[in-house]
């Protein structure tokens, strides 16, 4: 990064190479459609080039990189709240998902959001604790105890032989395990 | 989950699959979970998860540079031009840039091409390093870059070892590597104990050390003994290297008659890759609180904290490199044990000891059994003395009575 700061051109090309496909990855697996998934990839490269001038070596390339592509995340998601608010619980997957794509990808929308990003950026992202305590800005044990929880309930979520009115029981367990926890935080 | 039944928590279990725990903590996890069949279960549900949700991969179409991010990259560096012409606007030079740039991209490129015809087989006297142009410095750019983010990020536990043989190895084990021991090659400590019985001691000493010169190998540790009426004995660990072992041994045993020999072999090369992972994770533990230590700012408290967790990781990453160390010298120098027992041949003592001799050894003798013998009573009569008295005292009156009784019937 430093040595594309300097004005090496094959060093952002290293850069493009290296990270272009996990932060599709990060998109695609967050987002409804692959185009715009492309998109915002493009744009997360777009935004280090503009900001290549003000960058400070704080904290790994990686974590540099998601940390835009949080943002750019976060905006896409405010954006479609305003014009669609209806079609925002709903991310379709990729359009040959199999059935255990499927699955999971239901199973993940079951959990706290919270909950789930932390989730993903740990199996998915591969991120360090520290590096995820960095991007949400939480304790890292805070982290890791979030990070268990989910692994646990989507465990349970995925068990085999579940019907689905035991995933709709252990949704609402989750539902209600959510509600207990922002009580808890409101006081 | 019983606290008192497990010392280990189940998020720490978590922690150890993910490469998380400090080396000591995951050292414990490790050992509890071979006992521990409850956390055997939760691993393997952690696992399992991590597994399922792998099965989600998202397909990747586009690998080359759109052409969006390439004309923004050429308006960054359009920039920076700019910000250098800027300076220069009211010259003449600042008012024919266009032409500048031109001129100077076709001197530059005439330039670079005269050095690569020029320079062709000349890598010692760089003609360009007098004025300061280092035509290596953009390999060196691209191997920093392609190197850096592989020597920073963290390996996740699955593919650490893999990371290991490939990257840390080399970077870390330089001296091991050079003896031959790779990460990619079974890890074998090997030994072997011989023992010998020789009719020239000396000259078996002295062949020895030659054997261990010639094949670069040295004394761990050499003892010489005997005594009076039986042969020496010399007992010698000694290291060679291991390719060198089989050579050396053979050597060896022709410096006498073999009496028993014994070689073994024990295989490292999972400890060795245990222990790489768990300085890999302690090293970026200390990576990662360095940068903590750096980039966050915290009350006195925290920051003290953070420098006493560093110097505790700081202080395992030295044993465990130490104890790579050794584990690593001990599989490129195998040892072998040595023991050479001289033939001895008792010989006849012709020369009897002086009269006077002795006599005085006659003289030191009587005197010392006399002492004895004065000691031996004293400390008889020290410890029986008490008892005697007290048996005498009891049975003195009736034994004056009975003899007074036996007077009287034999008196006329």
């Amino acid at each position: 990064m430093l040595e594309f700061q300097g004005g090496s051109r094959p060093a952002f090309e290293e850069l493009f190479a290296r990270y272009r496909g996990p932060l599709y990855g990060f998109f695609r697996r967050r987002l409804n459609g692959d185009q715009r998934a492309e998109d915002l990839t493009q744009e997360t490269f777009l935004a280090v080039i503009r900001a290549a001038d003000r960058y400070q070596p704080l904290a790994l390339v990686r974590t540099y990189l998601y940390g835009i592509a949080l943002k750019l995340l976060a905006a896409e998601r405010r954006k479609r709240a305003q014009d669609s608010p209806a079609n925002e619980a709903t991310e379709p997957s990729t359009r040959q998902a199999t059935d255990s794509v499927l699955w999971i990808r239901q199973a993940l929308e079951k959990l706290d959001e919270s909950d789930r990003e932390i989730l993903m950026l740990r199996e998915y992202e591969q991120l360090s604790y520290a590096e995820i305590a960095f991007l949400q800005s939480l304790p890292v044990n805070t982290v890791r105890s979030r990070l268990f929880r989910a692994r646990m309930a989507l465990k349970a979520l995925l068990e085999p032989g579940r019907t689905l009115s035991e995933t709709a029981a252990a949704s609402e367990s989750q539902e209600i395990a959510k509600l207990t926890r922002a009580e808890g935080e409101a006081i | 989950m019983n606290k008192i039944m497990h010392t280990i928590e189940p998020e720490e279990l978590m922690a150890y699959l993910d490469g998380e725990l400090t080396a000591d903590r995951a050292a414990d996890t490790a050992s509890h979970m071979k006992e521990c069949a409850g956390c055997q279960e939760i691993v393997a549900g952690l696992q399992s998860v991590s597994r399922e949700l792998k099965a989600w991969k998202v397909e990747d179409s586009q690998t080359s540079i759109p052409p969006v991010i390439t004309t923004a990259l050429a308006d960054n560096s359009e920039k920076s031009q700019k910000t250098f012409f800027v300076l220069r606007q009211t010259t003449w030079l600042g008012r024919h840039k266009t032409f500048l740039a031109w001129a100077g991209g076709a001197a530059a490129i005439l330039l670079v091409s005269f050095g690569t015809v020029s320079l062709g087989g000349r890598n010692e006297n760089n003609v360009f390093s007098s004025v300061g142009l280092d035509l290596n410095a953009s390999d060196r750019r691209e191997s920093k870059v392609l190197s850096a983010p592989m020597s920073v990020s963290k390996p996740t536990h699955d593919k650490q070892s893999a990371e290991l043989q490939t990257y840390l190895v080399p970077q870390h084990d330089q001296s091991a590597a050079e003896r031959g021991v790779t990460a990619n090659a079974p890890m074998i400590i090997r030994t072997a104990d011989l023992t010998l019985i020789t009719k020239e001691f000396d000259k078996t000493r002295t062949n020895l050390e030659a054997i261990l010169k010639r094949h670069r190998g040295y004394i761990g540790e050499l003892k010489v003994g005997g005594s009076t009426g039986s042969g020496r004995t010399l007992i010698a660990t000694l290291r060679v290297p291991a390719d060198q072992l089989d050579v050396t041994l053979a050597e060896v045993k022709s410096l006498g008659r073999v009496e028993s020999e014994n070689q073994g072999g024990q295989d490292v090369t999972s400890q060795y890759v245990d222990l790489q992972a768990r300085l890999a994770n302690a090293r970026n533990t200390e990576q990662r609180l360095t940068d903590l230590l750096r980039n966050r700012t915290g009350k006195l408290s925290d920051v003290l904290e953070v420098e006493q967790e560093l110097d505790r990781v700081r202080g395992e990453i030295e044993q465990m490199e130490a104890e790579r160390k050794t584990m690593a010298n001990q599989v490129s120098f195998a040892t072998l044990n040595a023991t050479i027992t001289e033939d001895y041949q008792a010989q006849l003592q012709v020369v009897p000891p002086s009269t006077s001799t002795r006599l005085g050894n006659a003289a030191v003798e009587g005197y010392r059994s006399m002492v004895d013998g004065v000691v031996s009573l004293a400390l008889f009569l020290l410890s029986n003395g008490p008892s005697l008295l007290l048996w005498g005292a009891v049975l003195f009156f009736p034994a004056r009575m009975l003899w007074k009784k036996l007077r009287r019937s034999f008196a006329p």
